[in-house]
């Protein structure tokens, strides 16, 4: 039996756009083993997106099945997959999506905040991560006033403090210029060597070369 | 999420956003100060109106007699002091209706027959009924306005002490009375160069009890002054000041009145104004008696004063007093009038006015609390991507729900806060303007608790739609 964080088969999903429905994702088959580097690649309106907010349990589908870490999304209701998200995935965007009144530090410990955490105990917690992305002596500073790069750092100590089964990245370079993306890349290399899995989203190939596997999306349609 | 990290992240948008929330919370800042300003104002015009009051009894009925000047068998109402408001009870005793503003009345009807010993024409025996002149034209509106045809009033009627003994011999349930006349005389004396008008009040030794008035100096008037007639008088707080230029100076002093010198046997403690009744302050006392040798003679309008035992039983009481004057006086009409229901009526017109602006004092607060919802509505669309984030990153519906109340709750009673501190810097305004306010912490905590109230109920429904937010869609919101 293989160890196995997700486990899709035959996901559809699809949108009303007026009158016309539009499937997004025609039967999914997708697997991502435990300490897997995954990259999903596929251009614009190819359905990443959505197999991405599928597989972050902040999206339903209609139809096939989906399992993480041993949990079956897809016969789970909205309040449990709150729980999910925050014990089992750890999100990165392509915008930060940092909360822009709170300091680094208040953003780096939400996660833990939201399980039920006191402040104290999530910032120890938090020390090792901080310290690890060199982020230390920007704890006091806003979102605003860090650079991308210093800020996607913060967004991946965010995802990594609630120590999830899975690092979920959307298109995590997209907004960085091309020496900060490198870094962000290096740091999920070194992050997939401790043994994180992570499945990346994107549609440069460049950056999913440095995904340990690659997965092409067209039209709906998964290429393996 | 624990509440105190929710108060936490509140207290952070708070801080964040310090202008916002202020004027957010303009609505119930003015709506948290109206409400204490004007429980202030309904207390202070309660305080006013004990006060004024403070020199009647409840349980008092005011017996007076007024002679008819035109004669048309009906009355305008009495001479009692008027009050706002006109609510006072009516208690129309015989055939003759009773119209009129002032006090409650009670009528009572009688026939006179004349002569008394004390100079009042007790007891005449004129009678009214048949044959009354009618007005001019041949209208006789006594039977028009459901009378008898009888004229009334048109005898002068003095009433006495005989007819107050009558009254408490003859009422149950009455536990004291007195007889009171007031005058205008000319008085010199203490530091007066030129002879100045003042009234001057004759009672009986049990009307310092009677009507609540207290003395700074000396005794009050006496039963054997009365029955000597001796030249003795008391000042009220003011008149004592205006005359001798201190009460402490006034005491044991001769004052003039009529050119006859009056030993100052006792000045009253300060009483304030008064809204019925003779105004301690300004007034002067004399025995009862002294003034009808001296001054007055017959001619005096008394006022009886009867004080029944329960004040539940006072519609009974003026009944049977009605009708004890009613054998006396058949064919006479007179005023009786219950200072407890002019104090309840006092009262009533206060709640009311206090009830109108509590009403709106919360008419403000309601815009206020649609003030905050609105911005709150725009705050949720605002932080729609935070939201988004907070949820994606394991945020609850509760969680969500219970910061946006909490901050709806927070602008208010930061608002509420304000408003209050606002109140207590106005009052001083306000009351130069001749308002009296009796600030209070009840009032305070009544515009607080009404903040808070209306934060949540108006912050309900932004942070309802906040928590419902579908994360996906909050996250892709620009």
């Amino acid at each position: 039996m293989t160890d196995q964080i997700i486990s899709m088969h035959n996901v559809c999903k699809s949108y009303k756009m007026g009158t016309e429905k539009l499937n997004v994702l025609k039967g999914i088959d997708f697997s991502v083993d435990r300490g897997e580097f995954t990259a999903i690649l596929g251009p614009s309106g190819s359905g990443k997106s959505t197999l991405m907010n599928i597989i972050g349990c902040m999206d339903t589908l209609d139809s096939g099945s989906y399992s993480l870490n041993g949990i079956q999304i897809d016969e789970t209701k909205e309040r449990d997959l709150v729980k999910i998200r925050n014990h089992e995935i750890g999100f990165i965007f392509q915008n930060y999506h940092l909360i822009p009144t709170y300091n680094v530090m208040q953003n780096i410990i939400m996660p833990l905040l939201m399980r039920g955490e006191d402040r104290k105990t999530a910032e120890r917690d938090c020390r090792e991560v901080v310290d690890m992305l060199g982020l230390s002596d920007r704890l006091k500073h806003k979102p605003s006033e860090l650079s991308g790069g210093q800020r996607q750092r913060v967004a991946i100590a965010r995802a990594l403090c609630s120590k999830p089964s899975l690092l979920l990245a959307d298109e995590p370079t997209g907004a960085l210029d091309q020496q900060s993306g490198t870094e962000v890349l290096r740091l999920f290399t070194k992050l997939h060597e401790m043994g994180n899995t992570i499945v990346m989203i994107t549609h440069d190939m460049n950056v999913a070369k440095w995904a340990e596997r690659t997965v092409n999306i067209v039209d709906g349609q998964m290429y393996q | 999420m624990r509440f105190s990290e929710i108060l936490n992240l509140v207290r952070i948008n708070l801080i964040q956003n310090k202008f916002k929330v202020l004027l957010t919370s303009i609505g119930i800042i003015v709506g948290a100060a109206t409400i204490v300003c004007v429980i202030a104002i309904g207390k202070g015009g309660q305080a006013d109106v004990a006060d004024q009051f403070r020199n009647l009894n409840a349980g008092a009925l005011d017996i007076s007699y007024e002679q008819s000047e035109g004669s048309s068998g009906f009355s305008f109402g009495g001479s009692l002091p008027s009050f706002s408001g006109g609510s006072m009870p009516s208690f129309d005793g015989g055939s003759v209706p009773s119209f009129g503003g002032s006090g409650s009345s009670f009528s009572a009807t009688a026939s006179k027959e004349s002569g008394s010993s004390d100079g009042s024409s007790r007891r005449s025996s004129r009678s009214g009924g048949s044959g009354m002149p009618s007005f001019d034209g041949g209208f006789d509106l006594g039977s028009m306005f459901g009378g008898s045809g009888e004229v009334k009033n048109r005898e002068k009627i003095t009433l006495s002490t005989e007819d107050m003994e009558d009254i408490t011999a003859s009422v149950p349930g009455l536990s004291e009375a007195t007889i009171t006349y007031t005058t205008k005389q000319n008085i010199y004396g203490g530091n007066i160069e030129e002879t100045e008008s003042y009234t001057i009040a004759g009672t009986l030794s049990d009307y310092a009890g009677l009507s609540n008035l207290s003395l700074l100096f000396g005794d009050y008037l006496s039963d054997t002054d009365n029955e000597n007639k001796t030249k003795v008088c008391v000042l009220g707080y003011s008149a004592a000041k205006n005359i001798f230029g201190s009460a402490e100076e006034a005491y044991d002093s001769i004052v003039y009145i009529d050119d006859r010198p009056y030993t100052v046997g006792g000045v009253l403690a300060e009483q304030g104004s008064v809204e019925a009744g003779i105004s301690a302050d300004e007034a002067i006392f004399i025995p009862y008696a002294t003034g009808i040798k001296y001054l007055t003679g017959s001619d005096i309008s008394p006022t009886i004063t009867v004080i029944a035992e329960d004040v539940d039983n006072i519609g009974a009481v003026a009944e049977n007093v009605r009708s004890v004057l009613a054998a006396s006086y058949p064919n006479a009409e007179f005023t009786i009038s219950d200072a407890g229901s002019k104090m309840e009526a006092a009262n009533k017109s206060n709640r009311t006015l206090t009830l109108m602006l509590i009403a709106m004092a919360s008419i403000v607060f309601i815009i206020g609390g649609i003030g905050i919802m609105n911005v709150l509505f725009v705050s949720v669309k605002e932080r729609t991507q935070e939201i988004g984030i907070l949820k994606a990153i394991g945020g609850s519906r509760r969680d969500i729900l219970l910061e946006f109340i909490l901050e709806a709750c927070s602008i208010s009673l930061i608002g509420g806060i304000i408003g209050v501190a606002m109140s207590f810097g106005v009052s001083p305004l306000i009351t130069s303007f001749s308002i009296r306010m009796e600030m209070s912490v009840t009032g305070a905590l009544l515009a607080l608790g009404f903040s808070l109230v209306t934060g949540t109920v108006f912050g309900f429904y932004p942070a309802w739609k906040a928590s419902r937010l579908v994360p996906v869609e909050a996250l892709a919101s620009e």
